[in-house]
């Protein structure tokens, strides 16, 4: 007997917007303003690449710490997400950063709540990339 | 930006570099028309001095 009360299936029109709009909050992971620019929102997407942009080239120049993969704690490993989410910044962090952190002065700790802070805005940005393709108002 | 010691910027420059781009970016991501971004932007940045500014000054007591 059917379950009449599952939600019937989503027709194929409706799964394929629903797959663009992951690929466009994905592509707007990966590169800031990304998916705003696959939606033409050019505005958001220039406010996104620079404002987070911007606070990543502050934060690894204050010497801020760009957070591994082999933390040693729990706020190592938030850190971490939290600078992923910069996508392919994080990567830009890393090579502006060839000194390392230093944490030792009140600017190295700026600065790692700067690059968290772009990270964590980018994942936002991502986000509403992804619910403005999905038809959300925004 | 001297090599060996980074950007050398203040608290304060600190403070409002971040309130400044954090502004900008939800204003933009948050309000459609040009006029309601700016109110928004300057509106947001306010508050993050005001509260910031505020913080500091309640910490001061405990900071000596």
């Amino acid at each position: 007997m059917a379950d009449e009360t599952a939600a019937p299936a989503a027709p194929p029109q409706d799964s394929r917007s629903e797959a663009m709009a992951f690929v466009i909050g994905v592509a707007g992971w990966l590169v800031p303003g990304l998916g705003h620019a696959l939606l033409k929102m050019w505005g958001r997407a220039t406010a996104c690449f620079l404002t987070v942009g911007l606070l990543v080239i502050l934060g690894a120049g204050m010497r801020g710490n760009v957070f591994t993969s082999t933390g040693n704690d729990a706020f190592d490993s938030l850190g971490y997400l939290a600078d992923l989410g910069t996508g392919t910044f994080y990567l830009l962090a890393r090579s502006l950063e060839t000194k390392g952190a230093d944490v030792s002065h009140a600017r190295g700790d700026y600065g790692t709540r700067f690059l968290a802070t772009a990270g964590v805005l980018n994942l936002l940005a991502a986000l509403h990339a992804y619910e403005a393709a999905r038809g959300r108002k925004a | 930006m001297n090599p060996e010691m980074g950007f050398k910027i203040s608290h304060l420059q600190s403070m409002l570099l971040f309130a400044v781009l954090i502004s900008i970016a939800f204003g933009f991501l948050s309000r459609r028309r040009p006029m309601e971004r700016v109110k928004y932007i300057l509106w947001s940045l306010f508050l993050f001095l005001l509260i910031g500014v505020g913080i500091g000054w309640a910490m001061y007591p405990f900071s000596r």
